[in-house]
């Protein structure tokens, strides 16, 4: 009977050990909780046999909850052999020690990678971050596109200039956020292409968006065929540079150049003309040759008026022009204008007078481009104002804007609605006035210059055609520098 | 060349004063205009043989006073010469729908321009008796 009990004892525990063994192997393929069930499975195995050997079974419940515990405290013990089995479950549990401290080994190789691509997780989003920070703090409009023409990156400009929401459009495919069908056609063909990091440059008008009208205009797009790394396309970088601005400032240029080459030619010509009269005596009497010699000096006057106008306006466009800073009296500065051109107002028996408060109207300014200001508007108004009319000089503080303010007001022509806007641009002349009076259509644009420009005051006008004009100009009191 | 009819048309007194007494000195009859619109009136009253226009005039440009010559059967014979100050050259369009027959850019010489005005005078009495010959 004692021996039949310990048979069935030693298969007890065999069974039970075999059933830790497989709890403990599940556990590395599971977790440790499947240790339990593992030790359940050797009591289920116990309770089929029928029969139970209390103090053998606890035994190797001890056992295994000793096992348990090392485990958990420390998986190292079982390679280093800190735990000692009964002999008689020894090679058991050395296998499972093996193969425990294997799996631990791989747990803790994972645990490491896990951790360097945490690491590296969060270096890239730092990365992505700072990338979008960069894309976003461009002035130009930056598109990235992957190989099958989707949007993989945008920046703020370029959503707002092509109209579509920046967090919505990711992934999405191009024709769902461009609707400028040459622009989609410009990322194809370069994307097709496939020659990589070849820049191709285009010029490109873009429409205004509907929210935003400011944002037409030509664009300079510079497009790039990114590398795939299998020698395909890895998709387009487009890169929108409004060039509108530099564009007309160009255009500007060149219409100084051309105008300013026509206005000269004008008067040479007829420098020119009248020189060769002179050299084929084609005046025959003493009068004819002093008018000629008269034209003569009158155009000269006038081409060199003109090139000292455009040097004037050049230098303070530029920003070197040199101001001789003192505190001008309008009112005696006006008086010393008005006498200079009082002698060709009378010619046109208009009259000239100032008006004018008892107090101080000084500001500190360039004395002389201050006369310049009032010889043109004054010079205009006596120009521009038929015989008999009637022109006021008023000089006045104007404690708003802390500025001296001068209004020339004539009884003259007046000026027509649609020409009133343009009167201050660079050789601006009324067409319809042109037979009026001679100009080289650059005095009013010195005058704004010299009063905004240089001293930050303000120039204006108002007018009605047949009633006269009011040119009005304001100087800060204190000179602001820049 | 004696007592042909010539209009000088500039919007500059200088140029059209020089240019009268430049041709007038050379025995032709004179007229001028400041600007295109008063050329036409002009025209209408005293068919002159030759225009001679500045490009660039208020109301009415040289081109488009050119144009409306050529436009009325009356004047669409009467040559034009050209004189700009910006550089301006024909092209086929103009040839096609105007009678300009030269541009002479600005400054330009007196001389000069009688030599391509009476030039262009005989070669228009040239084609006019072709064109009696033919008619014959």
């Amino acid at each position: 009977m004692r021996l039949i009990l310990t048979i069935l004892g030693l298969i007890a525990t065999v069974s039970a050990a075999i059933g830790g063994a497989v709890g403990a192997l599940s556990t590395v393929f599971t977790g440790t909780s499947a240790l339990q069930t593992g030790l359940i499975a050797a009591g289920v195995s116990l309770l089929a046999l029928g029969l139970v050997n209390i103090p053998i079974v606890l035994l190797s419940q001890r056992e295994m909850e000793r096992l348990k515990r090392h485990v958990a405290s420390s998986s190292e013990g079982f390679s280093e052999g800190a735990y000692r089995a009964p002999f008689w479950i020894r090679p058991v549990s050395e296998a499972f020690a093996r193969a425990a401290g294997a799996w631990s080994d791989r747990i803790e190789g994972l645990q490491a990678k896990l951790r360097d691509v945490e690491i590296r997780h969060s270096v890239a989003e730092a990365e992505r971050r700072s990338c979008e920070a960069i894309l976003n703090s461009l002035r130009d409009a930056v598109l990235v596109t992957d190989p099958f023409n989707e949007l993989a990156l945008a920046n703020e400009p370029a959503a707002r200039l092509l109209g579509f929401d920046l967090t919505q459009a990711a992934h999405r495919p191009l024709d769902q956020i461009i609707s400028d069908t040459s622009l989609r056609r410009l990322i194809d063909e370069v994307r097709q292409s496939s020659v990589v990091n070849k820049q191709k440059h285009v010029e490109h008008p873009l429409a205004a968006n509907a929210g935003e009208p400011d944002d037409g205009g030509i664009f300079d797009i510079t497009l790039t065929c990114l590398p795939d790394g299998h020698n395909g396309s890895g998709g387009v970088v487009t890169i929108l540079r409004d060039v509108t601005r530099e564009k007309e400032i160009s255009q500007m240029k060149s219409d100084f150049v051309s105008q300013a080459s026509h206005e000269l030619r004008t008067p040479l010509s007829s420098i020119n003309a009248y020189i060769e009269m002179l050299i084929d005596s084609e005046a025959d009497s003493e009068e004819t040759r002093q008018e000629f010699y008269a034209v003569i000096k009158h155009e000269t006057d006038r081409v060199s008026r003109m090139i000292d106008n455009m040097l004037n306006i050049s230098r303070i466009e530029s920003g070197i022009v040199q101001t001789e800073l003192v505190e001008v009296d309008f009112v005696k500065l006006g008086n010393e204008v008005v006498e200079t051109l009082r002698p060709q107002a009378a010619l046109k028996k208009i009259t000239l007078h100032q008006k004018t408060g008892p107090l101080l109207y000084s500001a500190e300014a360039d004395r002389d481009m201050m006369y310049q200001v009032l010889v043109n508007l004054i010079g205009n108004a006596v120009k521009y104002t038929p015989e008999g009319g009637r022109i006021t000089l008023i000089v006045d503080n104007d404690e708003t804007s802390r500025s001296v303010l001068v209004t020339v007001a004539d009884t003259g022509l007046g000026i027509p609605p649609e020409a009133i806007e343009n009167v201050f641009s660079k050789f601006y002349r009324i067409e319809s006035y042109k037979r009026v009076a001679k100009g080289t259509g650059l005095g009013l644009n010195l005058v704004k210059h010299i009063v905004e420009t240089v001293h930050h005051g303000q120039v204006g006008v108002e007018s009605e055609v047949g009633m006269g004009s009011r040119f009005w100009f304001t100087i800060p009191y204190e000179f602001k520098c820049d | 060349m004696q007592g042909k009819k010539i209009l000088v048309v500039d919007d500059e007194a200088h140029i059209t004063g020089v240019l009268s007494l430049k041709l007038e000195n050379a025995g032709f009859d004179v007229t001028t205009a400041s600007d295109g619109e008063e050329a036409l009136e002009l025209v209408e009253q005293s068919l002159p043989d030759m225009v001679i226009t500045d490009l660039q005039m208020p109301y009415v440009s040289g081109i488009e006073l050119a144009t409306q010559l050529s436009a009325s059967e009356r004047t669409a014979r009467i040559p034009v010469l050209m004189l700009t100050a910006r550089g301006y050259s024909l092209s086929a369009e103009d040839l096609a729908a105007t009678n300009i027959k030269d541009v002479l850019s600005k400054p330009f010489s007196p001389r000069h321009v009688l030599a391509r005005v009476q030039e262009l005078l005989d070669e228009a009495s040239k084609d006019q008796t072709g064109d009696q010959a033919d008619a014959a």
